[in-house]
């Protein structure tokens, strides 16, 4: 089943266009990541999906249903920009965050002690929120969007501003979920994270989709990267795009190897085995979302 | 409860509620009402002014001592008559010159009222008839009291008494005494001849009542010489004195008339001013906390669970729910106070709560106090929606209070003045104004078509700003950055979509 579905959906600003006839799909219980540079249109989409702001055009589907507040049971936001009411008590907070999306009072409170607990606050349920951390305080926030344990989970660059160990905890939050069946989804412009919760990712560039798909197929559309030791050169070698010396050592020397976009490190192999090219080592580069993303992103706004 | 806009609104309330302010406001007025009779009686000044006669001859001072006297029995004679009318004492003794209501008492009548016990007599008369409940009669004080002439002044010469008399009339701050001099007034001892003048010390005007009392008195001794010199009997100058026309006196009774107005018009407009003052105070509450969540970026939170109408009717509601409770609060010490107290708050009390008898009086103040506290609440709302901070808000809150809070003071002026006159009525029909005037003007008798008229201009009036307001409100809400001018605002309200 389809947890999200945006299909041709365009946002404008007055003369401003925001999203670009962007469509995806998020399937149930996937952590799909949401990528895309400053302005690149992604907190404007998780606005619509949310239903805080409408399309100009096209269509959104959330959980089988159209946007709209009745979805609120079953969804947690978690906003870029963050903040409680200063006054109120940790708990207080996530108990009325916890009713506005449709629980009972006591359900709310009770599941809210769990989250504090499991977070560390649980002595601090009845501080208020002027009187806590600003790490406490975020602590909080998260808890508000998962109080529900939410169906669908829209988290809006969640790691910016968090300590490294606030980071660590929202990602085990994020896959705990993830574990229980809820689905993910959240925009970021840190690849690192992307590359250790994401199933699945969408590249964004300028409001358009750059790209969808799962992490492999990302770095797919990288020429592959080798590193060899030989005697030769292997750039005569069929598949071989460039081959640049890094070195030399007893005789031997290390190589820079690109390959043909498309191309297949396997049959490079497998034409040195046949040809007798002699190998002292054949290493496979693997490319980082942070490459992929310099390479489709800046490429997509290079065109912009 | 799982209604969101019940649940925003308990949250504002809560939010409000557990404010200093909140509770210093809330508390002042019980407190203003617990002190008020207590301050009132310490600070209570008597009105007598003191007179210092010099009068040589010894013949002057007397009759105007008497004639003094005779005004304060006058006056109190008044009072009291007043006093049996309103407590419906008259059958105490129909007689009496108290029981008599429709003219001016003669000096004659004043001097019998006094031979035959005056107020002590009377009051003993009245307790006989008077209900339990009945407050005591509160003798008025008298205006002028005489105080002795030091003998150093009675033997001074004019002159010297022109040097004397100021420092002892306006004394520098370190002599003043306990009793201050008012008026010094000297008469020579042959005024009446009229070679010399009498003269009259004072520290600012001489009130036109001792000026008469002045006047009359000497004027009478002088006629009395005169008529005497042309040969006329002393007991025929002296009753050609006494004639005076008789004077009948037509005005309503207590509490009926100008007065009635003015009476029932306290609680219209009590209830006009609470409004104010709540609404000042709440809505600038409400506007801080809507400042506060688009300051501290939680507006995206909130919107992600409930919609934004839910959010302003849920705002809206919160704060009339503040209002409403300080006002409740206000109106329960103040009829507590009544209940406690004796005398003028009870008595004004009683014909001022007259208005609510009629259930349809009682219900358009319900509704005008209501839908004023909905029609200003949600300009604040807007207001927050639109500002980064308070001192943006000031930006806004500047003129708008200009706009609604100036004509208040006039409102109030020219309903007791006349709350038929066209100003008022004109007022009543522009809606930002119809709360206050409709509601100061209520309990002097509006005609029921402009009662009906006005509320429906009003709700109207606020459907269309709920719309219009609403989607500033709406489309403000996820703003940044500087303040829309008035011509982005107008834009706002055009534009039917939100976002």
């Amino acid at each position: 089943m389809t947890a999200l579905l945006l299909d041709r959906v365009t946002k404008d600003f007055g003369e401003k266009r925001a999203v670009d006839d962007l469509s995806f799909a998020v399937r149930d219980g996937e952590l799909f990541g949401f990528l895309g540079g400053n302005g690149a249109g992604k907190t404007t989409s998780l606005r619509m999906v949310l239903d805080i702001i409408r399309p100009t055009a096209g269509r959104i589907e959330i959980l089988g249903r159209a946007p709209g507040r009745e979805n609120s049971a079953d969804l947690g936001f978690l906003p870029e920009e963050r903040g409680l009411y200063r006054t109120m008590t940790a708990l207080d907070t996530i108990t009325y965050f916890g009713q506005l999306k449709g629980m009972t009072r006591n359900d709310a409170r009770a599941q809210g002690r769990i989250l504090l607990d499991r977070f560390g606050l649980g002595d601090s349920a009845g501080t208020k929120i002027e009187k806590l951390s600003k790490g406490m305080a975020q602590k909080v926030q998260l808890a508000t969007a998962v109080v529900n344990s939410p169906k669908l989970l829209v988290l809006d660059e969640p790691f910016s501003g968090l300590d490294p160990v606030n980071q660590a905890l929202l990602e085990d939050e994020m896959r705990r979920l993830s574990r229980q069946g809820s689905t993910i989804v959240f925009s970021t412009h840190v690849m690192q994270h992307a590359e250790r919760l994401c199933h699945r990712l969408l590249l964004l560039a300028d409001g358009r989709k750059a790209f969808e798909g799962t992490q492999d197929e990302a770095r797919a559309t990288l020429p592959a990267r080798l590193t060899l030791v030989a005697r030769e050169t292997p750039a005569p070698l069929p598949g071989v795009a460039s081959a640049s010396r890094l070195g030399e050592c007893d005789g031997w020397t290390e190589w820079d190897v690109r390959l043909d976009p498309g191309g297949d490190p396997g049959d490079l192999l497998q034409a040195c085995t046949e040809r007798g090219f002699a190998l002292r080592r054949f290493e496979q580069g693997r490319a980082s979302l942070h490459d992929v993303f310099i390479h489709i992103v800046g490429a997509e706004e290079g065109r912009a | 409860m799982s209604n969101p806009i019940l649940l925003v609104a308990a949250r504002e309330f809560r939010q409000i509620a557990a404010t200093r302010s909140f509770w210093i406001t809330l508390l002042i007025v019980p407190f203003a009402l617990a002190i008020g009779p207590v301050a009132s009686h310490l600070m209570q000044k008597s009105h007598t002014e003191n007179l210092m006669l010099i009068d040589p001859s010894g013949q002057a001072a007397p009759a105007i001592q008497e004639r003094i006297e005779l005004e304060h029995e006058r006056q109190t004679l008044q009072s009291l008559s007043r006093y049996s009318e309103s407590h419906d004492l008259d059958h105490a003794d129909p007689k009496a010159p108290w029981a008599q209501h429709d003219h001016y008492y003669s000096d004659f009548e004043v001097k019998t009222f006094a031979a035959s016990g005056g107020v002590k007599h009377a009051q003993a008369e009245m307790r006989r008839v008077a209900a339990p409940d009945t407050p005591p009669f509160d003798e008025p004080d008298p205006d002028y009291k005489i105080v002795p002439t030091p003998p150093a002044i009675a033997a001074s010469s004019p002159a010297q008494l022109a040097r004397t008399l100021p420092g002892l009339i306006n004394p520098p701050r370190k002599d003043r005494g306990a009793e201050p001099l008012n008026y010094a007034v000297y008469v020579p001892a042959d005024f009446a001849t009229g070679r010399s003048p009498v003269q009259i010390w004072s520290d600012g005007a001489v009130p036109g009542q001792l000026m008469g009392v002045l006047q009359d008195t000497l004027t009478r001794a002088m006629r009395l010489r005169f008529l005497e010199a042309q040969g006329v009997r002393p007991e025929m100058a002296d009753a050609a004195q006494r004639i005076a026309p008789l004077i009948t006196v037509n005005r309503p009774s207590p509490g009926k008339g100008h007065e009635q107005v003015i009476i029932r018009s306290i609680l219209p407009l009590l209830v006009s001013y609470l409004l104010f003052m709540s609404l000042m105070l709440s809505g600038s509450w409400m506007l801080q906390g809507t400042v506060e969540e688009r300051s501290n970026k939680l507006i995206e939170t909130v919107l992600a669970c409930i919609s934004p109408d839910e959010l302003m009717y849920g705002k809206l509601i919160g704060t009339v729910a503040v209002g409403l409770t300080m006002v409740a609060i206000w109106v329960f010490a103040a009829i507590g106070a009544a209940f406690a107290t004796q005398g003028m708050i009870a008595d004004v009390l009683r014909p001022a709560l007259a208005p609510l008898a009629q259930p349809s009086v009682a219900l358009a103040m319900i509704y005008y106090f209501l839908a004023g506290y909905v029609m200003v609440s949600m300009i604040f709302l807007t207001i927050g929606a639109m500002s980064d901070s308070f001192r943006d808000a000031q930006a806004y809150l500047g003129p708008v209070m200009l706009v609604i809070a100036m004509p208040f003071a006039i409102i109030a002026q020219a309903v007791i003045r006349d709350p038929m006159s066209l100003g008022v009525r004109i007022m009543s029909w522009i809606p930002i104004y119809t709360p206050f005037t409709m509601l100061s003007r209520l309990g002097a008798g509006v005609p029921l078509w402009e009662v009906i008229g006005c509320g429906i201009t009003l709700g109207l009036f606020i459907a269309v700003e709920v719309v219009f307001l609403g989607r500033v409100f709406r489309a403000s809400l996820l703003g940044s950055g500087s303040r829309p001018t008035l011509a982005q605002i107008g834009r706002l309200m055009r534009a039917r979509g939100s976002a």
